[in-house]
């Protein structure tokens, strides 16, 4: 296909004309949001439509570091969203590896278990959870959270993990359990260290995932000391006023690490993919 | 491969396959079904015992089984079928183009241009905006005061003048949509690409070779291949917009008029402001059973076209 | 081996955070940061007179307040003491500690107005609350743009409102009316409906809700009117709280109808000089029905410390308490006399507190004592208004409505009595 568009002009004007719209398309918004962010309480509105405001000002960024608890809300979110992906990813490293590597009996019913828990809207659990984690006494506790965002993202997370074992042919354990290894050894010392961009980009798309919950993380923390950054800046918003200036800046600040994370891993999201991408 | 010893050979392989058939691979799965029955599946079972209850979230010492009632009071319910409606304009309008900007996408980043890494990073970038942020930031951007989309759309002609469409029962549905596109597109070019780059080039080669024009390329080669992923991708992703109330939620909170409230959010206001706990589960079972009917026709569908 | 004891430690810690022995859990539900600011330094002034008692402070960001403190109290996880609005006094009425007693022994109970006292009792006759303040509505005008559209005087009538917002609607991109067709809309329909039926009952001797009443219809017929014929902005149908005020100090529309603690966030963001507040417009019977509500505090039965609980609302409502909270909120003080602090004899508060001492204004109460005021509020008023507003339904549909389901709940109120 590159072929093609080498001969035809038109076709490479189109391309990179495409290539401008996605990425305007996508870094619009967020231009916007930083836009919003430095600009100083008393010209949000009145410069709303403006692409730059007159006067830029860092102070809501300052303001929401020192003056608010964002840090502590950010830490707890930091926490929270690498435990979960991490704990998820070794999880689903096991049942990935189960699916790619056996056939059992059962085995549909599984996968149909686990596509079920994607399909109820996750309000409907939040009473009987609300017991189950009161129950435990996990209330207002990161635990609490990090094992209800590890249960919802297993399934995804093992299908990840499943396509990335697709990628390394079976024969590479079979060779090292002919040699005596059992197959759990075999797992540990051949296999895993070939999937560790699999591994990376089953942890990067958790940690996203983990990181704007909102829903659980309103329901279940109450304390402050333990809130999450979603939950954090909802107070911004409040019976009086919105702190525009003050949210945004949160947000930004909020974006960074989902964001960096992100580009880090997506690489290896498309990599692992591709090996394994089409069976299903 | 054998042990080596001199058992009875039936046994022996009895045993083998009982190990590799039913108790290994379950010894891997443990953990993942034992956190997802505890967190997920009992739970469930309990929130779809609360639909053949009237339960109220504060009274729940008054509850009292009421079998189907709540089933019949769905069906007269006129708000629930105003729901279904918006939920198949939001699920399908959200998904056709999502799918189709994430197709083009996964096309474009299967060629070659300079500084391809620098732009996939970017492209990709919407999948990690918490989307809340989102939600906010394209409210704004719609917003005749604060952002500019408006006056866009009235200066090509689209609104007749700048005003803002999430206040307009005809067009406030669109708005969400718009901001669910932007966020989806990264999802569907991640995989797709990933499954484009996984055809052999020697098949483009060999069309290349008998002439076949970009059309025909498209269509014999590319899309076959991609058909399988193409099918969990959209089933999957179907399922999750139907559920993903948080956009429609800020953006317009299911207004005006309820001419953007889909069965999630309506499921939210029962279960949260009237505290109605049986008829919210009632709604959602409802909105389960559609789901998993849709899964299972999509799951037949690809097994009578993908016969590679 | 290690991580398995480092991570059953670190959830230790985790489940570690709960309470001592003598901590009482105060939840907030109508939450800023400067308010939790305010109320923390009360707080920590009564810890320093009751050693041995811990305070935990529980903020939650008030557009989740309602489903988050439901879903707590269903849990289980009920607080000792809480920041309970009007709206949801007569949901939790069973679960609260009646409050009479306590009161009758108080230093301070004898300066309570009459008026805080009655409040505190309406959902079940019991005082199950101390209301720490009033919310009373007041129209907020935007002086710079009545003058550019030729406005002379600030309106005092239903006729001359609507006249000034035809004229304000006249300049390019103004409106008159920051109309308010989103969540928490309730206060401006009732109002409307209450000035043109001349009345603010809600309901007859018998039992049936007056708001069909032909003189209630022709005020939700103003309401409409507004939007149909363009005084109000086209999206306002969905305008919650934060738009209108922000409709209003941007100077997109000219009147506002607001409580007091509007004008903190207004104050800040407009030159004193551009806005001033009157009293609602009167109607044909000369009298208009401004909205009055209250917030205060309320003891859950639950608590297992019951004194220590009560001295807590008690410190938060002595006079110097509640003078503090209520000049920094923007709610009108409990106690007698309060209101002839300097803080409020400001051009700004004089249109509440005309309000308050003259005849012509009678404060209207909402029936927060109906079981399921709180859910026709937010989701039954507010969808077929939005109806109404759009041309869906005329104001009669949306007025026997409104009576249909009023009725209703007050019949089973009555039953409950």
């Amino acid at each position: 296909m590159a072929v093609a568009a080498r001969r035809n002009p038109l076709l490479t004007l189109g391309k990179y004309a495409a290539i401008l719209f996605y990425l305007g398309f996508a870094l619009f918004p967020l231009y916007w949001l930083l836009k919003i962010a430095i600009t100083p309480d008393k010209l949000i509105f009145t410069e709303g439509t403006a692409f730059w405001p007159s006067t830029t000002t860092l102070g809501n960024f300052t303001k929401v570091i020192w003056q608010t608890d964002f840090l502590r809300f950010f830490w707890n979110s930091l926490i929270v969203s690498l435990v979960s992906a991490a704990i998820t990813t070794v999880i689903a490293a096991a049942s990935g590896y189960a699916f790619s590597r056996f056939r059992f009996r059962g085995q549909k019913l599984v996968i149909a278990l686990m596509l079920l828990t994607q399909m109820f809207p996750l309000l409907m659990i939040i009473a009987p959870i609300y017991k189950i984690v009161a129950t435990l006494g996990l209330l207002n506790s990161l635990s609490s959270l990090i094992l209800v965002y590890t249960a919802f993202n297993i399934p995804f997370a093992t299908f990840l993990m499943q396509s990335f074992f697709d990628g390394i042919p079976k024969d590479l354990e079979d060779a090292a359990m002919m040699d005596g290894c059992t197959r759990f050894q075999a797992l540990r010392k051949v296999i895993l260290p070939l999937t560790l961009p699999g591994l990376g980009a089953t942890l990067g798309f958790i940690f996203t995932a983990a990181w704007s919950e909102v829903l659980f993380a309103l329901m279940l923390i109450r304390s402050e000391d333990s809130m999450t950054f979603p939950v954090g800046m909802l107070t911004f918003v409040s019976k009086f006023s919105v702190d525009w200036g003050q949210m945004m800046a949160a947000g930004v600040l909020a974006l960074i690490p989902s964001c960096l994370f992100f580009i880090f891993i997506q690489r290896y999201l498309v990599q692992g993919l591709t090996s394994g991408a089409v069976k299903g | 491969m054998t042990q080596g010893t001199q058992a009875p050979g039936a046994t022996r392989a009895h045993q083998r396959f009982v190990w590799s058939r039913l108790i290994e691979p379950y010894l891997y799965l443990t953990p993942a079904l034992v956190l997802i029955a505890l967190v997920m599946l009992i739970p469930l079972v309990v929130g779809v015992s609360y639909s053949f209850q009237s339960i109220m979230l504060l009274k729940p010492g008054e509850a009292e089984w009421v079998a189907l009632d709540n089933y019949l009071a769905l069906w007269s319910d006129k708000k629930f079928w105003i729901s279904l409606e918006n939920t198949l304009v939001w699920t399908f309008g959200s998904l056709f183009f999502q799918f189709t900007l994430g197709l083009g996408l996964a096309l474009l980043l299967n060629t070659r241009f300079p500084m391809k890494r620098l732009f996939q990073a970017i492209v990709f970038l919407p999948w990690a905006v918490p989307t809340f942020l989102t939600a906010l930031t394209w409210a704004w951007l719609f917003n005749p005061v604060i952002g500019p989309l408006p006056h866009w759309l009235a200066a090509i002609g689209i609104l007749p003048e700048p005003f803002n469409i999430l206040g307009d029962p005809d067009l406030a549905i669109w708005g969400p949509i718009a901001a669910n596109i932007w966020f989806g597109v990264p999802f569907f070019a991640i995989t797709l690409l990933a499954a484009l780059q996984s055809i052999p080039s020697e098949l483009y080669e060999a069309a290349e070779i008998d002439g076949a024009t970009a059309w025909q390329t498209f269509t014999k080669i590319t899309l076959p291949f991609l058909a399988p992923m193409i099918a969990i991708t959209v089933m999957l992703r179907t399922i999750w917009i139907a559920n993903f109330a948080d956009l429609i939620f800020i953006m317009t909170g299911g207004g005006p008029a309820n001419s953007t409230q889909i069965l999630s959010t309506y499921i939210f206001t029962t279960a949260f402001k009237k505290l109605d706990f049986g008829y919210a589960s009632t709604l959602a079972v409802a909105l389960l059973f559609l789901l998993f009917v849709y899964a299972v026709v999509l799951l037949a569908l690809r097994r009578r076209f993908v016969r590679l | 081996m290690k991580k398995l004891i480092a991570g059953a430690g670190l959830l230790a810690v985790l489940l570690g955070s709960a309470v001592s022995a003598e901590t009482l859990k105060l939840v907030e539900v109508i939450t800023s940061p400067e308010r939790t600011e305010v109320l923390k330094g009360m707080v920590d002034g009564f810890k320093a007179a009751n050693p041995g008692v811990d305070v935990e402070i529980v903020s939650i960001p008030w557009g989740q307040a309602f489903e988050t403190v439901a879903t707590m109290i269903a849990g289980g996880d009920t607080p000792d003491v809480i920041e309970m609005p009007d709206t949801w006094q007569a949901l939790y009425a069973d679960q609260l500690m009646p409050l009479d007693e306590r009161i009758a022994g108080w230093e301070h109970g004898a300066t309570l107005t009459q008026k805080t006292i009655d409040m505190g009792k309406l959902a079940n006759g019991k005082i199950t609350m101390i209301p720490y303040g009033f919310y009373l509505r007041a129209m907020f005008y935007n002086k710079k743009l009545l003058a550019e559209a030729g406005v002379a005087e600030p309106p005092k009538t239903m006729d001359e409102f609507m006249a000034a917002s035809e004229a304000v609607s006249k300049l390019d991109g103004k409106y008159g009316y920051c109309l308010r067709g989103g969540p928490g809309g309730t206060n401006g329909w009732i109002m409307m409906a209450a000035v043109m039926n001349g009345s603010n009952e809600f309901f007859t001797a018998d039992g049936k809700s007056r708001i069909n009443e032909p003189g209630s219809v022709a005020g939700l017929q103003f309401l409409m009117d507004l939007y149909q014929k363009g005084y109000a902005p086209k999206d306002s149908v969905n305008w919650g709280f934060n738009e209108i005020v922000a409709g209003f100090y941007s100077g997109t529309c000219a009147f506002l109808d607001q409580d007091p603690d509007a004008l903190i966030a207004i104050a800040e963001r407009m030159p004193a000089e551009d806005f001033a507040v009157m009293p609602m417009p009167v109607g044909p019977s000369g009298k208009a029905f401004p909205t009055i509500g209250f917030a205060g505090w309320s003891v859950f039965n639950s608590t297992e410390h019951a004194d220590d609980a009560w001295n807590l609302v008690a410190y938060l409502s002595t006079p110097e308490s509640n003078s503090t909270w209520a000049q920094r909120v923007g709610v009108i003080p409990i106690h007698q006399g309060a209101d002839q602090d300097p803080f409020f004899k400001t051009e700004q508060f004089k249109g509440w507190f005309e309000e308050l001492n003259s005849p012509d204004y009678i404060p209207t109460i909402m029936p927060t004592y109906l079981e399921q005021w709180g859910y026709f509020t937010s989701t039954v008023l507010k969808d077929s208004a939005q109806e109404a507003l759009l041309g869906q339904k005329s104001a009669q549909e949306l007025g026997d409505e409104w009576a249909a389901f009023l009725t209703d709940e007050y019949g089973k109120w009555k039953a409950k009595q």
